[in-house]
């Protein structure tokens, strides 16, 4: 099969160390990479601006979370609130006159100081006890965003983004937005594979696996979790930049509320757990699977194929959603990244049975 | 050659000359949530539209064989399915779009005035957008949350006098819930009356705690700001906590549903009303004999004359006026043409269904008419007369949070 890997095997570092270690996934991740890129010339502005972008730029908000939730193994159910503090923090940065570029970083580095302090907090207790303090956190940020309107304007006011420009390109075509989107989704992929094979991503799979046997070989918990809340929030905090200033080019307090954080963590344990492909896989099937599915029930409606009222109409997309969801962790709990991987696997050493992981 | 050229230059001429003037299908984006949060109202608000619509493609209101087509998608109440749902039903041709749904609105709204596109926020969304001249594509067209808690308050002028009284406000802590504040806040400076507000946590299932603070602070009348499954229980708590019904006023989101699931001690709640409730009507009527009686409704019959499906008939019976008026100007109908033929509407009142509107340039609320209502065990029963209250201090605040947009905000 086209992965013509049967029987081979790394003999130096030098292939040891490739981040894509078969040549056919190297291949494969450069083709998607071209097409990605190429996407504004390939696909119409309603595919680009109602697809791709939102897809890109929630798999880089799910990326963020993964490392948190999928290495670290620590819950997060107010992620959102991470971003609205980003999105607001770099839109008046922006205003205040601070450059773009510097204002991303910027208002990721205070997305990561909050998330910090709150994850600082939170982190005396694990589990469901951790769910509740981040809700704890979600519902605060909600409470100041709505109620102080030095930061939103006002409960039922909407934040414009200004036109910015990022290095000297201006940031007004549908395209350029897409672009910043997708290249800040490469950073956080290659970020995240990198991660994954440093000494802190090895101490952040330990403290998942188990925080005390890590902490008897060496791994400070404490400093390696609250390490991982603040990269993780930087990173969040920048996606709800992103997300602000290349996709609704305007903020509002209901953008960020509590679903979005549900919907988050949907992403991450649908795509599956610690990986990057899950957290693209979740991202575009828990945003766009919704959209896909009211598409072609309603178009069969129109057809007279679905003679049902349209209150029903609407909830059959859902249903069949919901059904989705259970069929696929039913067939294969650890997510979508796993049905992929058994795929892979399975072409890895076609005709053969077996293949080592 | 010059005989086949002469033959088909004439075919041409009389072809052209022959053939009537192409019928145009207007196509309404009606992008709303029927899952998530709104579910309260979209589904009889939804069937009240279509079934006008149906009712005006039946009896040919847009002449010349013009008719109506309803884009019905769910949003589910996200920005993210409101978004695609809008670019893609501009690109089947859509003119104009209602979301019903506040945070979609806000996604929406830069872009739809950047495309030119008429969106439609009756009864709900932002205050403000009743000014054209900041937002030239939006039309509240009915009474906005800011004239409908005006006019309550008027009606308490009325009845009982505004001097050194007590009001409560017990909203849902949520924007919408926050609504009210700005024109209380003035409406308390100039006539006298001390308000204070009692939030309760979103969604409303669990009021007891403020309802027992309303209970000490000792109010003269009691404003209910909230919707769904929340206001029976508003009204529930708030009479177990010793208010007379007769104290109850309530925004616009209150219908025959509530009123069933709190039972008979509902008698005397009052309510906002924008458009009559009931069947008894000219446009409901004619909706039951040549749209329902024929099979043609898009609902259950049952909700033919309840509160939210007649502000679904009315939101479209003004939609098709603007259509009809905008179609004046020529075929086809666009969205420039659409906003021009809003902004010449003068009087109409759906044959007495809503309160007259008059859009202009300036207003797009339509003068923000009203009246309340009042529950008599069965029915909703009017209690005064269509009219606008305190329109130039509504103004006033309008023109002030429409700059702050303007600005930026």
């Amino acid at each position: 099969m086209f992965y013509r890997l049967s029987g081979t095997y790394h003999t130096s570092y030098e292939s040891d160390r490739r981040l894509w270690k078969v040549p056919a996934d190297r291949w494969l991740v450069a083709v998607i990479l071209v097409l990605a890129v190429l996407a504004p010339f390939l696909v119409s502005p309603l595919y680009l601006g109602s697809y791709v972008l939102p897809w890109v730029i929630w798999s880089a908000a799910a990326l963020s979370l993964t490392l948190l939730m999928g290495m670290a193994g620590q819950l997060h159910f107010g992620f959102a609130a991470v971003m609205a503090i980003g999105a607001y923090a770099s839109i008046h940065l922006v205003r205040a006159g601070v450059p773009f570029e510097l204002a991303l970083l910027l208002s990721g580095l205070i997305a990561a100081v909050i998330g910090a302090v709150f994850g600082g907090a939170a982190l005396r207790v694990k589990g469901l006890y951790l769910v509740m303090a981040t809700l704890a956190m979600q519902y605060l940020v909600d409470w100041v965003v709505v109620n102080v309107p030095a930061i939103s304007g006002g409960a039922h006011a909407t934040l414009r983004t200004p036109a910015v420009t990022f290095l000297f390109l201006p940031l007004d075509s549908l395209a350029s937005r897409y672009w910043l989107a997708l290249g800040w989704a490469a950073v956080l992929t290659v970020f995240f594979m990198n991660v994954k094979r440093s000494s802190f991503g090895r101490a952040l799979v330990a403290i998942r696996d188990k925080d005390f046997a890590a902490a008897v070989i060496g791994v400070d918990p404490f400093r390696t979790k609250l390490v991982a809340f603040f990269t993780s929030s930087f990173m969040g905090g920048v996606s709800g930049a992103i997300l602000a200033f290349c996709f609704y080019r305007a903020v509002t307090p209901e953008q960020f509320g509590f679903n979005v954080s549900i919907q988050l963590v949907a992403m991450v344990l649908v795509g599956g757990l610690g990986s990057v492909i899950g957290a693209y896989l979740g991202a575009g099937f828990v945003l766009l699977a919704p959209i896909f599915l009211t598409n072609i029930i309603s178009g069969l409606a129109a057809s007279g194929w679905v003679p049902v009222s349209q209150n029903f109409l609407s909830h059959l997309p859902l249903m069949i959603y919901g059904a989705m969801i259970i069929g696929f962790l039913l067939l294969e709990p650890l997510g979508l990244a796993k049905i992929y991987d058994n795929i892979r696997k399975y072409f890895l050493v076609w005709p053969f049975r077996h293949a080592r992981s | 050659m010059t005989f086949l050229r002469k033959l088909a230059l004439t075919t041409a001429l009389v072809a052209g000359l022959s053939a009537p003037v192409a019928a145009e299908d207007i196509k309404f984006g009606l992008l709303q949530d029927f899952t998530a949060v709104y579910t309260f109202v979209t589904g009889q608000y939804n069937q009240g539209q279509q079934d006008y619509l149906a009712l005006a493609n039946a009896e040919g209101t847009l002449g010349e064989g013009n008719t109506v087509t309803a884009i019905v998608r769910d949003t589910g109440n996200q920005p993210q399915r409101g978004i695609e749902a809008y670019n893609r039903a501009k690109e089947e041709g859509a003119v104009l779009f209602d979301f019903l749904s506040t945070p979609v609105s806000a996604a929406i709204l830069d872009q739809a005035q950047a495309d030119k596109n008429v969106v439609i926020t009756p009864a709900h969304g932002r205050g403000d957008a009743s000014d054209g001249t900041v937002f030239p594509y939006v039309f509240p067209m009915m009474a906005t949350y800011w004239a409908q808690a005006a006019n309550l308050i008027e009606h308490m002028k009325n009845t009982g006098g505004l001097q050194g009284k007590k009001i409560a406000i017990v909203h849902i802590d949520s924007p919408f819930g926050r609504e009210p504040g700005p024109i209380l806040e003035a409406l308390s400076k100039q006539e006298g009356f001390e308000f204070q507000a009692f939030p309760y946590a979103s969604p409303g299932n669990e009021q007891s705690a403020a309802w027992s603070e309303v209970r000490r602070y000792r109010p003269d009348y009691v404003l209910i700001w909230g919707a769904g499954g929340g206001q029976a229980v508003s009204v529930k708590t708030a009479i177990q906590n010793g208010i007379a019904p007769e104290q109850i006023h309530s925004v616009i989101w209150l219908a025959e549903t509530d009123a069933a699931n709190v039972g008979p001690q509902m008698k005397g709640v009052k309510r906002f009303e924008a458009t009559a409730a009931g069947a008894d009507h000219p446009i409901i009527q004619r909706i039951q004999e040549k749209v329902i009686d024929t099979g043609k409704g898009s609902g259950e019959a049952a909700n033919v004359g309840t509160s939210y499906y007649n502000l679904g008939v009315a939101t479209m019976a003004v939609a098709v006026e603007a259509a009809r008026l905008g179609l004046e100007g020529g075929q086809p109908l666009t969205g420039e043409t659409l906003k021009a033929g809003f902004e010449k509407i003068a009087g109409y009142d759906a044959e007495g269904l809503m309160p007259p509107v008059t859009i202009t340039a300036e207003d797009h609320q339509g003068g923000g008419a009203g009246r309340v209502s009042e529950w008599d065990g069965e029915k909703w029963v009017p209690v005064s007369d269509w009219h606008a209250a305190y329109p130039d201090l509504i103004r006033q605040v309008i023109e002030k949070s429409a700059a702050d947009y303007k600005a930026g905000h």
